[in-house]
């Protein structure tokens, strides 16, 4: 297969520390790509804990969980338009928004292995056999960072069941061993992302922590200068990172209007003991530094990974954890059944609050919700002890128009010849940034069996 | 043309360009030094060096020829010669001269012949003379040309290397540990930023483990810029909380250091000397060293752009936070200083002794009096470190978490927190009481300091149910609701006692790998993890190496719930699964004594519960043959003085932070002597450890004038 040279330019920041741009490098790569920098998003909310298939149907559209067998399902693929009819329970949030809406059933990912949670490999297609935190490859979000990088390539913000953890490593990554943070107190995303223009001090600062990066890039230097051998490359590393903060300092500084109108105001949500609060506070800050341009990828975990799946939503009057729900716990008068559709609509409250705002903002002929994808989907698969012989995707936008929206597709089951894969979707995604690769992660072994192939994008999606 | 013809005309074409264009040559003695020289010396000069230059190139084609070539044609060239290049290499067409680009290559394929990977299995194999040959005639054209073979970090697999190179009489490769710069551990630098850091709220941990790795804290992860971030938030927030004032009863209050306060008063000149010592403060607390006058004049002059630029304020805080920046603050340094002795081996220096046999025991900085040993010349013997080493273990004062924490991740016991275990199933299960009773125990057996490994292999000592009351003053039950010693087969009525160890019934448990803590950890949800635990034995007690799961299998085992974990793992037998599975099944099986909990058990699905193991494709020919139970495995095991050996590959894992390589075959094998001859000491090993050419000597590149050290001297 010939290599393009737009592929080639992309890969040459896809070693390690990547993540290390230098904005020459985000221009080349955008020419590269030929579109400019700002022209997409992603957003991925992951939600733990699995999604149900039987409740991701529009009205009017029967669909039971398939068997955890091959040939589970059909040999044809759905697919309904969404225009007019009623999204299901949980979707309702969106429902305005119905002709941006694609739900995708019956892809599977049981290269993944399944579990409570598949961890990174939920984003990343490749075995976590035992609901290990193995990270063995690069994830579709961290993927998508390096094609359309941004002031930060990517923003991982998320909740955790334990209040203290400000930072963890649970479903992104950017590359094999090297996971993206997902960063889960609001207060501390706040000062990371729009600490600089948050107070009257943030001149000040702005200036010091410039002065400060310009000395370390000279002490570095000079000791770099005294030693030899790979002890060098360790000081050339660290160089690097400060001449990459220094040039995002520059960045910043050229969009700190942006960022001072932008910046959301903190309440007592930040801090609060309560994960719905917290979760809250994570999407005002993701759609604040979406518009103020800050990235082009963000991942919001809500307990995502095997650590958090537990959680418990006591902002919801809960009392049972998602594992007690999972397993069939009744609360309050609802079932099990009601309570994931409850949770889940939560969630697609959230994610209604972040199109308002996207919509609000201009961009180009439309606005910016015109050039966003928000991808929901749960890295536990299908159900509470997922084997991901199902995952269903809940996709809303269609950058500009290049996907086909306001559909159900619902693809044939595991092993029938159209069946399709997560990475079959997420190759899709790449493609939709210019990228030209055919495949994502690990190729799913007995679909091999099968005589299916497993490259390419799902086609059905484009426009 | 046969392979034989194109080595040759590989090698004379070689020696052909060793008749170099005069103003080559003249380049090469003025950069030797001949600029000063007369006009007429430096003639000479150029005429003898190329004499020198030409005569040591020729040399080494010539043994090239005769050392290599012949090997190559042997037992290489069929698959990477002119008409097939496996993996993209022909040998044919690869230059012997590593002047040039080709010396990666040779670092590859030394790597690959002294670890046996190559020629491959099934082949003729050369003899160890034959492969001493090449790899000496490898070496020292890595030497002539400057190339460096130490720069290959370390082989992925410790275990690669064949254990007769390390133990066997053929432990002979020359000693080769590179110099390095480690950046700090997850462990130290959490102990950093709760020293130095006290009462800071937010900070976050940058260093995660490289992955991948025998022991978390090995290899040497490079920095990326999520790191630096991170690093000068809390560099920040820890300055922040160096220069705070509090408002107590209407009045401001300084809460911060103390030298820091002259900088923060309102309306005061501030003097250079009191910038100075502030920032000498601060070198103190976080380098544990002065600045050098050349630093202390730089760090004046950041202060005072910054006072400019960004107010008093803010701009002397962000001054005192690049403190925590330098790179000495990041990185540990390995780098070694003074001049060579007679094998080409520079010492550490004595503070790079100091913090390197520091952080091999404690996550904090160095302790005041291991400073000074070290400026005084007190570090200067093995003796001198030896005593140093001792004292830091033995001192009451003095914290060396680093010891205990070896054992955690050797067995892995620790893991048994991370398994998911449905509470309905089990009410008497909790993890981390289990964990806490194996701690327990392996500190129980350190204490003793004898036959520490079979001890730990073979006890039938165990806590039960124990820990430390909050107060630190009684032992009391871990779990006062749960029935925890029914996971230790302990009678159901057992009554919890404070005499702990207790003893656990002999024919039942052997040690720690019959610890509850050991086999949960080696469990799922639902069900043991013979594989894993196999896998486990293999690598950590046989010194075997099990390739990683090809990512093209589908390693998941059939769900049907009627069939005993041994049956199910019958799809593993199939011819392509066995050659890495050969490696586990037996050798894991054995555990099956237990359920997933650790709970010993004599049946299991109505069936007698079927034990059965053995040891195939061990390096201990003694180890070979079947076992019934996991008790008399365990013990066979602890008899094997192979198993000791690998043990002590493991601790010099740990605490050298790499892979060990042929060359530190000397620095094992008199490691493993003085556990011996100290019937077993885990003290006597760790000195040993610290005290040895792999841990104390570099050997630097070939041009050691461009080498220096992080600290300035």
């Amino acid at each position: 297969m010939a290599i393009q040279r737009r592929d080639l330019l992309k890969g040459m920041t896809l070693g390690a520390g990547s993540l290390v741009l230098s904005p020459m490098l985000w221009r080349m790569q955008a020419q590269a790509a030929g579109q400019t920098v700002a022209s997409k998003r992603f957003v991925f909310v992951v939600e733990s804990n699995g999604v149900r298939p039987e409740q991701m149907a529009p009205e009017g559209i029967e669909r039971k969980p398939r068997r955890q067998q091959p040939m589970n399902g059909p040999a044809e693929t759905v697919d309904v338009p969404l225009i007019g009819k009623k999204l299901p329970f949980s979707l309702e949030p969106i429902q305005k928004w119905i002709d941006k809406v694609t739900i995708v059933q019956g892809l599977s990912g049981r290269v993944c292995g399944g579990g409570h949670s598949n961890n990174f490999g939920a984003l990343g297609c490749f075995p976590t056999a035992g609901e290990s935190q193995e990270i063995r490859g690069e994830t579709i979000d961290g993927a998508l960072a390096k094609m359309i990088p941004g002031i930060f390539p990517h923003i991982g913000l998320g909740i955790s069941k334990r209040l203290e953890n400000s930072v963890i490593y649970n479903v992104s990554a950017i590359g094999p061993n090297k996971g993206l943070p997902t960063m889960c107190r609001p207060d501390q995303v706040y000062s990371a992302l729009f600490g600089s223009v948050a107070d009257g001090v943030a001149k000040q600062e702005f200036a010091a922590k410039n002065n400060l990066l310009d000395f370390l890039k000279d002490d570095v230097k000079r000791v770099e200068a005294r030693l030899a051998g790979p002890e060098r490359e360790q000081l050339a590393a660290y160089l690097e990172t400060f001449e990459t903060l220094r040039d995002r300092q520059s960045r910043l500084n050229e969009i700190q209007h942006t960022l001072r109108e932008n910046a959301p105001v903190t309440n007592d949500k930040y801090t609060s003991a309560i994960e719905t609060d917290r979760l809250d506070a994570q999407f005002d800050i993701g759609a604040a530094a979406l518009i103020s341009g800050l990235t082009n990828v963000m991942t919001i975990s809500s307990a995502a990974g095997i650590r958090d799946f537990d959680i418990c939503f006591t902002g919801l009057g809960l009392k049972k954890g998602k594992h007690s729900i999972g397993h069939g716990g009744s609360e309050n008068g609802k079932t099990w059944a009601e309570l994931y559709d409850m949770i889940r609509r939560y969630h697609f409250d959230l994610i209604a609050g972040l199109i308002r705002k996207l919509e609000a903002v201009p961009e180009g002929d439309g606005t910016m919700m015109d050039n966003t994808v928000i991808v929901y989907l749960s890295d536990g698969a299908e159900g509470h002890h997922s084997r991901c012989w199902e995952w269903p995707i809940v996709m809303i936008g269609n950058i500009g128009g290049k996907l086909k929206t306001g559909r159900y597709i619902d693809f044939p089951g595991y092993g029938q010849v159209d069946h399709r894969t997560t990475a079959n979707f997420y190759t899709t995604l790449l493609q939709l940034t210019g990228s030209s690769r055919e495949s994502f992660g690990v190729e799913d072994p007995t679909l091999r069996k099968f005589g299916l192939d497993q490259h390419g994008p799902l086609q059905t999606l484009f426009a | 043309m046969s392979g034989r013809d194109s080595l040759r005309l590989c090698v004379s074409s070689r020696l052909r360009t060793c008749a170099l264009p005069a103003h080559w040559l003249f380049a090469v003695a003025v950069l030797s030094g001949g600029l000063h020289s007369a006009a007429n010396a430096q003639e000479q000069t150029k005429a003898q060096i190329e004499a020198v230059r030409a005569a040591a190139l020729q040399a080494s084609m010539e043994a090239h020829r005769k050392d290599v070539v012949p090997f190559f044609e042997t037992h290489c060239v069929r698959c990477h010669g002119a008409k097939k290049q496996e993996g993209e290499l022909s040998l044919e067409k690869l230059d012997p001269d590593m002047t040039t680009a080709s010396a990666a290559r040779w670092a590859t394929l030394l790597e690959q012949i002294t670890t046996r990977e190559m020629p491959p299995e099934g082949e003729p194999q050369p003899t160890p003379g034959e492969i001493q040959k090449v790899v000496d005639w490898i070496r020292s054209e890595m030497k002539r040309s400057g190339k460096h073979l130490a720069t290959r970090k370390e082989y992925a697999n410790g275990n690669r290397v064949p254990h007769e190179l390390l133990f066997g009489p053929g432990a002979n490769a020359p000693f080769d540990a590179a110099p390095g710069l480690r950046r700090l551990s997850h462990d130290i630098y959490d102990a950093f930023s709760k020293d130095v850091g006290k009462n800071v709220n937010g900070l976050g941990n940058p260093f995660s483990p490289a992955g991948g790795t025998t022991f978390l804290d090995m290899g040497s992860p490079k920095i990326d810029e999520p790191v630096t971030t991170q690093l000068i938030s809390n560099a920040l927030s820890i300055v922040r909380n160096q220069t705070a004032w509090r408002e107590d009863k209407g009045q401001l209050k300084w809460v911060g250091q103390r030298e820091f306060q002259p900088l923060f008063e309102k309306d005061a000149e501030v003097t250079d000397e009191q910038l100075q010592t502030a920032v000498t403060a601060q070198f103190l607390r976080v380098l544990r060293r002065k600045p050098t006058d050349e630093e202390l004049a730089r760090f004046l002059k950041l202060m005072r752009t910054n006072e400019k630029a960004a107010g008093r304020e803010t701009g002397f805080r962000f001054a005192l936070a690049a403190v925590f920046l330098l790179p000495e603050a990041v990185f540990r340094s390995e780098i070694g200083a003074g001049p060579k002795d007679v094998s080409g081996r520079v010492r550490l220096s004595p503070r790079e002794t100091a913090f390197a046999i520091n952080y091999a025991l404690s996550d904090r900085l160095p302790p005041a009096w291991l400073l000074d040993a070290a400026s005084k010349g007190d570090l200067d013997s093995e003796e001198q470190i030896a005593a140093a080493v001792r004292r830091m273990m033995e001192d009451p004062k003095q914290q060396t978490p680093r010891i205990m924490r070896f054992f955690r991740e050797y067995f892995g016991y620790a893991a048994a927190e991370d398994v998911f275990k449905e509470s309905k199933e089990n009410q008497d299960h909790k993890s981390n009481v289990l964990v806490s009773d194996t701690d327990q125990l392996v500190q129980y057996i350190l204490a003793q300091d004898k036959e520490v490994l079979r001890e730990l292999l073979t006890t039938t000592k165990s806590f039960v149910n124990n820990r430390l009351d909050p107060q630190g003053k009684k032992m009391e039950p871990g779990d006062k609701k749960k029935a925890i010693h029914k996971s230790y087969g302990l009678p159901d009525d057992w009554k919890w006692t404070a005499d702990q160890p207790v003893e656990l019934p002999k024919d039942e448990r052997a040690g720690i790998l019959t610890q509850p803590a050991w086999l949960v950890a080696f469990s799922t949800t639902t069900d043991n993890h013979a594989i894993l635990r196999g896998k486990w034995v293999r690598e950590r007690l046989l010194g075997g190496v099990v390739p990683d799961i090809p990512i093209t299998v589908d390693a998941q085992l059939p769900d049907e719930p009627e069939k005993t974990l041994r049956e199910r793992m019958r799809v593993t037998q199939g011819e392509y699964c066995w050659k890495c599975h050969q490696l586990m099944n037996r050798v894991g099986l054995p555990f099956e004594q237990y359920d997933h909990y650790g709970r010993f058990r004599t049946e299991e699905l109505g069936q007698p519960v079927d034990a059965t193991g053995g040891f195939e494709h061990t390096l201990d020919p003694k180890l070979q043959g079947d076992v019934t139970n996991p008790v008399e495995f365990v013990r066979k095991m602890a008899d094997s003085e192979i198993v000791e050996q690998v043990f002590v590959r493991h601790c010099f894992r740990y605490w050298l932070g790499r892979n060990e390589t042929p060359g530190d075959a000397n620095s094992l094998q008199t490691a493993h002597n003085a556990y011996r001859e100290s019937g077993g000491s885990m003290k006597a090993l760790i000195v040993s450890l610290l005290t040895s050419e792999s841990f104390l000597y570099r050997v630097p590149l070939a041009r050691p004038e461009q080498a220096g050290l992080l600290t300035p001297k």
